[in-house]
């Protein structure tokens, strides 16, 4: 394939059609499934179960704070806060198990390939990819077209820095859950670092998640804003898709698989109730995404504050 | 009166069988009940002398005389050898007439020694630890809660350490059913780490955590609870800890904060966000 700039396509470069397309077309299937239903339900267990941790978890490393204080006696106090807790928890434990059984599945699909275009494994396409968009950042080159794959650069960093949280913030939980069983193996200090992990983590999380990665890719990126449909839709038009992950579109032509992902769109009553779901989540999203950047500042404060 | 006391206790009285000015306590408080009774002691310090007449009727000893535990005031106006006697002496020991053993144990304790082999000021006596005229029962909503304020007075640090645990945090947040300073230490015969009757020593502490926490073995009960997190002396590897956690988080911020502000500027700058 012939690119510019090392692989950074210009704005606008047009695609050639492909005859699937025009098949496709003719079958009505005029939309790009992003995500399965599978995933789009993991997705949502862990939005909640995540929202519930960060609720019930945050009053009590800030319990010094009014606010904490006040938050905390709503909930119904330590003892209430600690069972929604721990019950989310095993929610978002549910959601790694079966995320895992996925990523099994199609390691035994693919025959073991589990690297390779169209995956969570980051290459130097995604390297040039954010070089170009710090170029364009600091104001050294127009804006670039990102050669996507199915996961741009932003993508999968997030993956991967998820998946290291989920794992040491299940680790810790579980270590402090069953401090006794820990105990049998480890020597008590192992406690205090879960804590200082489980804590410091809970943070980094919710900065990351909240204020400073996810919601801002997902909903206050110019492409996105004010909401990225894929995850809540399951269905995009395909120009749409075409133009915004160029290569996963071409690779799934050259491949032959372009037929897989296409679906038909929902019918015009399912759109309008789903536009209804999509602006309170939006809203929701935004409001929090204020309320926890002002968080993360007053923390930073206290952070700095403290030397 | 040590057998008066005990009498009195025994029998089922209420405080309207016994009313506070029965005795000669009604003669006490019309001069202790004045808001603004006091003296200046010898160190040049201002002292209140009054007696909170509510808070006194409210506490469990309010059918007591003020004689049974002031012993030695006579005089209408005290005699400095019945003030010297009070402070000195009576004071320390007044309780020990109906709590012999509570006394036993607190005059074996740390603080026990302190003060009456000492003689240490600073150190509590049952006063400063339980209240004088308004005390309650140790069972009494509420009493819990006075632990923690009674102890910081002299463990600062300690108090300070102990809310950055889980039993503090919960503590603060209303559950009074978690631990606090007395349930691991004791209460009244609290003795050194190096003790080997403490509750804490290194042959009682897994048996002092297990009182809540079923099965702790000496592994369990090796966890860091009074440990301050940004201090390199309280735990060098926690603090370790604790700083390569903030450095990673105040680097990832920075850089994620970046990240999303120039593609925030620039999308807006080129006019991304505007819709049809």
């Amino acid at each position: 394939m012939t690119s510019i700039d090392g692989g950074i396509r210009d704005k606008g470069a047009a695609l050639e059609p492909a005859p699937q397309v025009a098949q496709a077309t003719a079958a009505g299937h005029t939309h790009f499934r992003r995500f399965s239903a599978f995933q789009r339900w993991v997705h949502f267990f862990i939005m909640v179960s995540f929202s519930a941790l960060v609720l019930t978890g945050m009053p009590l490393k800030y319990s010094d704070q009014a606010w904490a204080q006040r938050w905390m006696g709503i909930i119904g106090g330590v003892q209430s806060a600690g069972m929604i807790h721990r019950f989310a928890a095993l929610i978002m434990v549910a959601c790694v198990i079966s995320m895992l059984g996925f990523f099994a599945l199609i390691l035994i699909k693919s025959k073991g390939h589990f690297w390779g275009p169209g995956t969570m494994v980051p290459n130097w396409q995604d390297y040039r990819d954010l070089k170009a968009m710090i170029g364009w950042f600091v104001g050294r080159r127009s804006r670039p077209h990102l050669q996507l794959d199915r996961y741009a650069y932003y993508e999968k960093g997030e993956f991967w820095a998820a998946s290291a949280g989920v794992t040491i913030m299940c680790v810790t939980g579980a270590m402090m859950w069953y401090p006794q069983l820990t105990t049998r193996v480890f020597p008590g200090i192992a406690l205090n670092f879960a804590i200082v992990n489980h804590s410091g983590g809970a943070l980094l999380a919710m900065g990351f998640v909240v204020v400073f990665w996810h919601f801002f890719h997902a909903h206050l990126r110019p492409e996105a804003f004010p909401m990225d449909k894929a995850m809540y839709a399951g269905g995009l038009p395909l120009e749409e898709y075409a133009h915004e992950r160029p290569l996963e579109y071409e690779r799934r032509i050259r491949e032959g698989t372009l037929d897989e992902v296409l679906v038909a769109p929902v019918s015009e009553t399912r759109m309008k109730v789903q536009n209804v779901v999509w602006w309170i989540i939006t809203g929701a999203a935004l409001f929090l995404w204020a309320v926890f950047t002002l968080f993360v500042v007053w923390v930073g404060s206290l952070w700095i504050g403290s030397f | 009166m040590a057998l008066l006391a005990v009498v009195v206790l025994a029998a089922p009285a209420s405080a309207a069988e016994f009313p506070l000015s029965h005795g000669a306590n009604g003669r006490c408080l019309t001069c202790h009940a004045q808001p603004d009774l006091g003296t200046i002691t010898v160190d040049g310090e201002r002292k209140s002398l009054t007696v909170a007449e509510d808070a006194f009727h409210q506490s469990v000893h309010s059918r007591l005389d003020c004689t049974a535990c002031h012993s030695g005031f006579r005089s209408r106006e005290h005699t400095v050898a019945e003030k010297d006697g009070w402070y000195e002496q009576a004071k320390l020991t007044a309780c020990s007439d109906c709590h012999a053993d509570q006394f036993a144990m607190y005059s074996g304790s740390f603080h026990g020694g302190l003060v009456m082999g000492d003689h240490d000021k600073r150190a509590p006596s049952c006063a400063d630890c339980h209240g004088s005229h308004g005390i309650i029962s140790n069972e009494s909503p509420g009493f819990r809660e006075t632990v923690l304020p009674m102890c910081e007075q002299c463990h600062e640090e300690k108090a300070g350490t102990f809310l950055d645990t889980y039993h503090g945090k919960s503590f603060r947040m209303g559950e009074t059913s978690t631990a606090v300073c007395t349930d691991c230490h004791g209460h009244h015969k609290i003795l050194p780490q190096s003790d080997p009757d403490s509750t804490i020593s290194a042959q009682n502490v897994a048996g002092t955590c297990s009182q809540c926490h079923e099965h702790a073995s000496s592994n369990f009960a090796s966890f860091l609870v009074h440990v301050d997190r940004s201090s390199p002396k309280s735990s060098i590897w926690v603090w370790l800890m604790e700083m390569s956690h903030s450095l990673l988080i105040a680097g990832l911020f920075l850089f994620g904060g970046l990240h999303c502000f120039f593609y925030f500027y620039r999308g807006l700058r080129e006019g991304l966000y505007h819709r049809d």
